[in-house]
C-alpha cells in the first residue's frame, strides 16, 4: 500500500483524526490527506520543527519516537518508526492512545520503498516491458 | 459544629478551584517518547511545552 492509499484507509477508520501526513528518512512527503497540498506541507513543517523541538530534550542519541501535543483546539500527534514519520492533526475530543495506534498501523501499512531494479537488464533487446509488482 | 463549618468552606473552596482552573489546565498536554522506551510530560506553562503548543497551533488553526 502507498502512503496516499494508507492515509485514505487511516481518515476512514478514525474519523477524529483531521489531516495527516506522511515523511520518509529525509523529510520529504511521501503522501497527505485530503487535497490541499499547501496544508499538508504546513503539516510536514510543524512535524519536523516539532521533532526537532522534543529532541532537544534529550541527549542526540536519543530518537524521538512519538510526540503528542494535546491544546483545547485539537491535538498534534507526530509518530516515528522504521524511518518514517506520520504526524495527523485531530479535533480536541480525539482519544491520544487510539489516535497514535491508528497512525502507527498506518504507517506500518505502508510499504517500503520501491527497489530499483531496471539496471540488471541491457537495453538492446529492445523489449521493455512495464510490470507492476 | 464550627469545625464542621470550616470543613464544607474548605471543601467549597477546592471545588471551586479545580472548576475554575483545573479543568483548562488539564485539557492542554504534550508528551515526547523516545527510542530508549523513556518518556517527558511536558509542564504546561514550561518553555518547551510552549514551544510545541505555538507549533501546534499554528497547523490547528
Amino acid at each position: 500500500m502507498d502512503a496516499a492509499s494508507a492515509l485514505a484507509e487511516l481518515q476512514q477508520l478514525s474519523s477524529r483524526i483531521e489531516s495527516a501526513v506522511v515523511l520518509d528518512e529525509a523529510g520529504a512527503v511521501l503522501g497527505f490527506s485530503g487535497d490541499d497540498s499547501s496544508a499538508a506541507e504546513r503539516l510536514a513543517d510543524a512535524a519536523r520543527e516539532v521533532l526537532a523541538a522534543a529532541g532537544g530534550l534529550r541527549s542526540a542519541d536519543a530518537e524521538v519516537t512519538r510526540v503528542e501535543v494535546e491544546l483545547a483546539e485539537g491535538g498534534l500527534f507526530v509518530v516515528r518508526e522504521g524511518g518514517r514519520t506520520i504526524a495527523a492533526t485531530t479535533g480536541s475530543d480525539a482519544i491520544a492512545g487510539i489516535v497514535v495506534y491508528d497512525l502507527r498501523t498506518s504507517l506500518q501499512g505502508i510499504d517500503a520503498a520501491k527497489p530499483k531494479r531496471r539496471r540488471a537488464k541491457p537495453k538492446s533487446s529492445g523489449d521493455e516491458q512495464e510490470s507492476e509488482t | 459544629m464550627r469545625l464542621l463549618r470550616l470543613v464544607v468552606v474548605a471543601a467549597l473552596a477546592v471545588w471551586a478551584w479545580r472548576y475554575l482552573f483545573g479543568g483548562r489546565r488539564s485539557a492542554e498536554r504534550a508528551t515526547v517518547a523516545f527510542a530508549d522506551g523513556s518518556g517527558v510530560a511536558l509542564e504546561p506553562g514550561s518553555a518547551e511545552f510552549d514551544r510545541l503548543a505555538s507549533v501546534a497551533r499554528a497547523v490547528l488553526s
